[in-house]
């Protein structure tokens, strides 16, 4: 057994106990869940333990952000262990404890101006609204990335205190604004290849959790295809049924196939992560149109209701692929980023990206 | 998901990456000096055994075969960058494409030691090319229903009678593996009795007919045999296994990146043009393709580990076939609603005589080597389904 599978293994444990659950104003995540999480040392993997993590590569943390969103839960891991926790550590800021939840924002309208409040330097003070903000209200600490006058900013702010809008996406994830007015944050500049290669980072987390999403959708529609009987056969008998399985299974080997690549590159620091993780988000969002509309298609009634599990996962899908960054905002990056070198250059930057 | 579908990652590979700098070069300078042009499906429609000759000479044919037979012992991994990079180059590889990669490995497999040496390596060299004898006028997605009838006569040989259908460069080629009925239909078990003839095509009694596709170029044919005695140690393989062998030789047939490839000609004249007249819309459709694309090479890069590894991964084959061949045509789509153009064989414009090849030839990409319900079909197998 691979440490990734022992990881897998015990998150497995844990979700067992905490199945998906509707969410609400009044309940906006699974507190119950995350506590469980962090007892054990899970909000912390692949992030290194001299900064108070809990240690272990970037695919084990791959790993648990998987497991966990194929269970649909409602914890903001994906953000705190791919992207903010990360990009907090490579920015030598100090990680604040992972026990307590850290969600990540690309809010270009937040202007960070350098503080005098006498702590030195590092420290700015933030004007403006990020909107749109992952689990805002539930986070104790945002890692916001900025614009300042010398330069993007990645600012890591304490933001337990501040009230966040009532916005949730489709699957009732809270999706905020957060009013950063005059809140004072340590920060550090970045280039704005670093900003960019950040904002790749946030994708490839949301490609990511969408890949182990249709994975899942797909497992869950051939065990009812199974199950359902029709005309005195199990619906997966037909052949009508069959196509559209096989339709499903083909995108989601595609998107594993490129995502698992992307991971790969941002592994080994490729020059072309943007391009990487541009490419499994878009290819991942392409594949949700498919797998959700052929999911519903075969569950029938019952799947386009709350008592059945299913809406967990696809209202969760026909969000993600429009988060960190739109499908349309990446699919230009890649188509921009690989005419880069000029009309002859397609080819090779696509042998080249992944 | 089920295991069968499923693959491990591919490992980058070095030598894949050295061999493809190659390649590109040869190629680059192939371009300049005139020797080919880049055109759509050309794995289907460019032959040239001039120009096969030349990547026998370098190397990059039967590359993973035994070098006792002409080969070069190289992975699987070195082949696919070959084939891929001159794929994306529209080269003139048909002549050979169906030796290199299907006839040359069922020989290997299955064939005698005399057979391999006779013909692997002519086949690595350029010079010997091969049909694919399964289709026949009646027998199409229903393979097991051919009657095509191979007989032994008293001298031992094999008496073939039947005819073969949609046989690509069969006019230009030396030898059809061909799948024959050599024992009477058996309705309990309709995958017995068939077997696979190595059939040299310059045999007396085998009529060669074109059949034109809607370009009206030629490439099909129907191949008639009419009483063709072909030698009693021509038989590949087992007599009476050719439903099985069929199969072996369809998991190499179908998870090569012809599977997803056969318009990118199409797509880099739409890189070229976007380049000309930058657009936002069709920077994004630029994107969507490119992301289509590059799961396309994972998931086929994911075979070619597997065979190195020495799997036969027929499921995942099917799958990739049915993922790659859709998209093929769905380039075609996506283009035009993001560009001007009118599709001309004539026209000067590259992108409009690249989609026009592109459309002409767009119904046989979900069709060859199986159609994509047959392939739906197998991958629901591998779902459990079936």
């Amino acid at each position: 057994m691979t440490n990734q599978d022992l990881v897998v293994e015990t998150v497995r444990n844990i979700l067992g106990g905490f199945p998906p659950v509707v969410l609400t104003a009044d309940r906006p995540w699974d507190a119950g869940l995350w506590s469980t999480l962090a007892a054990a040392g899970l909000t912390g993997v692949g992030l290194p333990e001299s900064s108070g993590g809990s240690g272990g590569d970037l695919v084990d943390a791959v790993a648990v952000v998987r497991t966990l969103a194929a269970g649909a839960a409602a914890v903001p891991v994906a953000e705190q262990l791919l992207v903010a926790g990360p990009a907090v550590v490579a920015a030598d800021l100090d990680l604040p404890s992972v026990d307590e939840p850290l969600t990540f924002a690309v809010a270009s309208e937040v202007v960070a101006h350098p503080s005098d409040d006498g702590d030195g330097p590092g420290r700015w003070t933030l004007s403006g609204t990020a909107t749109g903000v992952a689990w805002a209200g539930v986070a104790r600490h945002v890692a916001v990335l900025t614009s300042s006058a010398v330069g993007p900013v990645l600012a890591l702010a304490d933001v337990g205190g501040l009230h966040a809008g009532s916005a949730a996406n489709l699957a009732g994830e809270p999706r905020g604004a957060l009013l950063l007015d005059g809140v004072v944050a340590s920060g550090a500049l970045l280039t704005p290849a670093q900003a960019q290669a950040l904002r790749a980072r946030f994708a490839l987390a949301r490609a990511v959790q969408l890949g182990a999403a249709l994975e899942q959708v797909l497992a869950w529609t051939v065990q009812y295809a199974g199950e359902r009987h029709q005309f005195g056969r199990p619906l997966g008998k037909f052949q009508a049924i069959q196509m559209e399985l096989a339709e499903m299974a083909g995108e989601v080997t595609a998107v594993t196939a490129v995502t698992d690549a992307a991971v790969q590159a941002l592994e080994r620091e490729s020059r072309d992560v943007v391009l990487a993780a541009a490419a499994a988000k878009v290819r991942a969002g392409a594949a949700v149109e498919v797998v959700a509309r052929l999911a519903h298609q075969v569950h029938g009634a019952i799947g386009f209701t709350q008592e059945h599990k299913l809406h967990h996962l696809t209202r969760r899908l026909w969000s993600w692929r429009d988060e960190a960054g739109s499908d349309l905002a990446w699919s230009r990056v890649l188509g921009a980023g690989l005419l880069a070198d000029g009309p002859d250059a397609l080819w090779p930057a696509l042998t080249r990206v992944v | 998901m089920s295991n069968s579908l499923t693959l491990a990652a591919a490992p980058r590979s070095e030598a894949a990456e050295a061999v493809r700098a190659e390649v590109r070069g040869f190629l680059a300078a192939e371009l300049a000096a005139g020797a080919f042009t880049t055109h759509v499906d050309t794995w289907l429609s460019g032959v040239d055994p001039a120009f096969s000759r030349k990547l026998g000479e370098r190397g990059w044919l039967g590359m993973t075969w035994p070098r006792r037979y002409g080969g070069h012992e190289r992975s699987a991994m070195e082949r696919y960058a070959v084939t891929e990079e001159l794929l994306a180059a529209g080269a003139p590889v048909a002549a050979h494409w169906i030796a290199d990669r299907q006839s040359g490995p069922a020989l290997l497999r299955y064939g005698t030691e005399e057979q391999r040496q006779s013909i692997l390596p002519r086949i690595a060299a350029g010079e010997c090319y091969f049909v694919i004898g399964m289709s026949e006028p009646d027998s199409g997605s229903d393979l097991a229903s051919i009657r095509t009838r191979a007989v032994r006569n008293s001298a031992g040989d094999w008496v073939v009678n039947g005819a073969k259908v949609w046989t690509s460069n069969a006019h230009a080629s030396h030898y059809a593996i061909t799948l024959v009925r050599s024992s009477p239909a058996d309705p309990s078990d309709r995958h017995a009795g068939l077997s696979q003839l190595l059939v040299d095509l310059s045999l007396p009694g085998i009529a060669i007919n074109p059949i034109r596709i809607l370009d009206g170029g030629h490439h099909f044919n129907e191949v008639v045999f009419t009483d063709v005695v072909v030698p009693g140690d021509m038989l590949l393989g087992t007599e009476g296994a050719g439903w099985h062998q069929v199969t072996a030789e369809l998991a190499f047939e179908r998870s090569g990146p012809e599977r997803f490839l056969s318009t990118y000609p199409l797509v880099a004249e739409f890189a070229r043009r976007l380049v000309a007249s930058p657009d936002p819309a069709a920077l994004a459709t630029l994107g969507r393709l490119s992301a289509r694309l590059l799961a396309l090479r994972q998931m086929s890069l994911r075979i070619a580990a597997a065979l190195d590894r020495g799997e036969l991964p027929d499921i995942p084959a099917a799958l990739v076939k049915d993922v790659g061949t859709t998209f093929e045509g769905d380039v075609i789509e996506e283009i035009r609603r993001v560009v001007d153009v009118s599709p001309s064989m004539d026209s000067p414009d590259p992108l409009a005589r690249a989609m026009a090849e592109a459309q002409l030839h767009a119904p046989g990409y979900t069709l060859r080597g199986g159609t994509n319900e047959i392939l739906r079909g197998i991958v629901a197998r591998g779902l459990g389904l079936r």
